[in-house]
């Protein structure tokens, strides 16, 4: 499974930890995380100072999350009128020329456009259930990574997924 | 402390001198510090209902405040505001 990373959900997935690990490294192994350039600077670069950015820098030098740069800008114009950052239009760019399977962002607006656009978006607490259900990641990780990330999402979401695991527990 | 020149509304002079005067407050550079600390926040705040309410994204919050992206992620964690703005707003 490819995806494509905005900001929010990297830096989530780089600062909160689950059994020792990094989520990130619970979930690199599973798919594949790209990000446009604009996403590294915004975390690993301009957020060096952060434990979080270390760990995405570090990350991206393994080759662990693959940074691509935007080649051709297919929405330029259906995306000149909202109030989106570099890194949101850059990753939706992304999109087709990485052929990812989806967009992950825990933001409303990107999330819609993404949507209007006619591609898959995601929350980072989709992602993790929807790597629990095709059996790449265990439920009880998955849970506690639910858990771990929970203080940053609004009400709803982490429970929408406890029950989208619970459902995935019951099928097996 | 970085320390800057302003200009600043007649108004906000006279009554950080008056202030001072009545005993209030006895130090015009804390009085403008602080109001420029509240200006910030306010900023923020504004900002946030905004992207509360989807109305904009996290980057573009972020370049209208003047922060980087992880720094408004650190900024909202310290207020204990969520960074995501998807799902149903706390009670």
């Amino acid at each position: 499974m490819t995806v494509i990373f905005d900001a929010g959900p990297l830096i989530t997935a780089c600062k909160f930890m689950v059994q020792g690990k990094l989520v990130v490294d619970c979930l690199s192994p599973k798919c594949k995380i790209i990000i446009p350039s604009a996403v590294e600077e915004e975390v690993a670069i301009l957020g060096a100072s952060y434990p979080d950015g270390i760990a995405a820098g570090e990350r991206i030098a393994k080759g662990e999350i693959q940074v691509m740069p935007v080649t051709e800008r297919q929405w330029a114009i259906h995306l000149a009128s909202y109030a989106l950052g570099k890194g949101e239009l850059d990753s939706l760019e992304l999109y087709r020329n990485a052929e990812a399977e989806a967009l992950v962002t825990d933001d409303n607006l990107a999330f819609i456009v993404a949507t209007r656009l006619g591609l898959k978006a995601c929350m980072l607490p989709d992602l993790v259930a929807e790597l629990a259900k095709r059996g790449e990641l265990g439920i009880k990780l998955a849970k506690n990574i639910m858990e771990a990330i929970r203080p940053r999402y609004r009400t709803g979401v982490i429970e929408h997924n406890i029950v989208r695991l619970q459902e995935v527990k019951g099928t097996c | 402390m970085l320390k800057v020149v302003v200009s600043v509304k007649e108004e906000i002079i006279q009554a950080a001198e008056r202030r001072r005067a009545t005993g209030v407050g006895d130090d015009i550079a804390s009085f403008l510090s602080e109001l420029i600390n509240l200006g910030f926040e306010h900023r923020l705040q504004q900002l946030y209902e905004k992207y509360e309410a989807g109305e904009i994204s996290f980057g573009y919050f972020a370049k209208e405040l003047g922060l980087s992206i992880r720094d408004l992620y650190a900024a909202l964690e310290e207020r204990a505001l969520p960074t995501s703005n998807i799902g149903a707003k706390a009670q």
